[in-house]
């Protein structure tokens, strides 16, 4: 066994509500407890604004207006602060047990930035890290992440805007940063760049980070 | 997903600053012996340890004193999770079973769930850690202690690992 690489499955899950997101996620963190079952959930949301555990930010009063746009508003046990999933933008929830990683969430996390930042170079974009967790096209955010992590085994993850209408974006202060904007693979390429086009490249990067094999066996989610 | 143990929000109005890296709490992974007090603590004036730190295997320490545990993480931990913008922590009063997730650190966007290394009740929590959540990553066995509780079963402490058992762990770990 050793000098075996993990295997990840890649599950994908097509357009779900964000709550069907989030008991899909448990369905796959549970499947932990009786062995290693890594999995990688990809999928697309109908517009909603999440919030994570800093919650105090966001009172009702300033949540509900979003309400009114026609986008749902989830709180989530994850990291970060306030960010809009919507459709054209790829949302991949990596549920591994970090233990057969490196039972670091700090590295995972730059990991996954790493993995985006590959992605988006393979696309032609050029995306950087920066102090604030994120991939970024200059001051401009190309992919939000915020995880969860419960005894090393992960949840929540990251999501690229391919190409997401940004204009969601503009009634949130992305991520709680004041003076940054929002950009997408489309945006960066001025030409449109689906989800679907994006993600091959966004696997092929996890792959590579994270020196796994991804198996894509044809079976997808059970939904019980 | 939903944390079984109610968290109160001790987050003040976050700000985007960078929080200031200091390499006193990732270096030093001894157990501090001298416990330093200060006005801001909830506890009595002891200048010195009466017991050494236990831990556990998910990088928690508890120190006991006058039948009260003290908890925190531990360098090891600290370092792996990053700098630690907000903590999560439980109410007062409540009780919490041995490996009942009891709160959150949050990380570079992770929230990282907390277990609680024995069965008590919450009898404090660091209050310091609203506006000053990187004390967890520059203090980690002092001023960056997390929440204090009974211990209902002395047995459970008497279990967990002392400082040489943990630094042996560690050390399996890393290869």
């Amino acid at each position: 066994m050793q000098g075996s690489r993990p295997l990840v499955r890649v599950v994908r899950l097509g357009l779900v509500s964000y709550q069907e997101g989030l008991r899909l996620q448990q369905v796959y963190v549970d499947r932990h407890r009786s062995g290693p079952a890594h999995s990688l959930l990809l999928c697309e949301h109908p517009p909603v604004y999440t919030t994570g555990i800093r919650h105090q930010p966001y009172p009702a009063s300033r949540l509900d207006p979003l309400r009114l746009l026609g986008a749902e508003v989830h709180r989530a046990n994850r990291g970060g602060l306030i960010t809009f999933h919507g459709p054209g933008q790829l949302v991949c929830y990596p549920v591994l047990d970090l233990s057969g990683f490196r039972k670091s969430v700090r590295w995972y996390v730059a990991q996954l930035e790493k993995t985006v930042v590959s992605a988006c170079g393979s696309l032609g974009v050029t995306a950087t890290t920066s102090p604030h967790t994120g991939v970024w096209v200059g001051d401009n955010k190309i992919c939000a992440m915020g995880i969860h992590c419960g005894r090393y085994v992960t949840s929540h993850g990251l999501a690229l805007n391919c190409n997401t209408d940004l204009s969601w974006f503009s009634h949130i202060v992305p991520c709680g940063i004041e003076g940054k904007g929002v950009t997408s693979l489309s945006r960066e390429l001025r030409r449109d760049v689906s989800v679907h086009e994006a993600t091959p490249h966004l696997l092929a990067a996890f792959g590579e980070h994270f020196h796994c094999e991804l198996s894509e066996d044809g079976e997808y989610s059970v939904l019980n | 997903m939903a944390m079984r143990a109610t968290l109160r929000c001790l987050s003040a109005n976050f700000s985007p600053r960078l929080p200031l890296l200091s390499s006193a709490g990732r270096d030093n992974r001894a157990a501090r012996l001298r416990w330093v007090s200060g006005t801001r603590r909830t506890f009595s004036s002891c200048s010195v340890l009466s017991t050494a730190l236990k831990f556990t295997e998910k990088h928690e320490w508890v120190q006991v004193e006058g039948g009260i545990g003290t908890v925190g993480i531990s360098s090891y931990a600290q370092d792996a999770l990053g700098d630690v913008v907000y903590c999560g922590l439980p109410e007062v009063g409540q009780r919490l079973e041995q490996m009942d997730e009891f709160g959150a650190l949050e990380s570079v966007k992770a929230a990282s769930e907390l277990y609680s290394p024995l069965t008590g009740e919450v009898t404090a929590i660091n209050t310091q850690l609203a506006e000053n959540p990187g004390l967890v990553n520059k203090d980690c066995y002092a001023e960056g202690w997390l929440i204090k509780m009974t211990i209902e079963k002395p047995e459970e402490v008497d279990a967990l690992m002392d400082q040489a058992a943990y630094d042996k762990f560690i050390k399996s770990l890393e290869e």
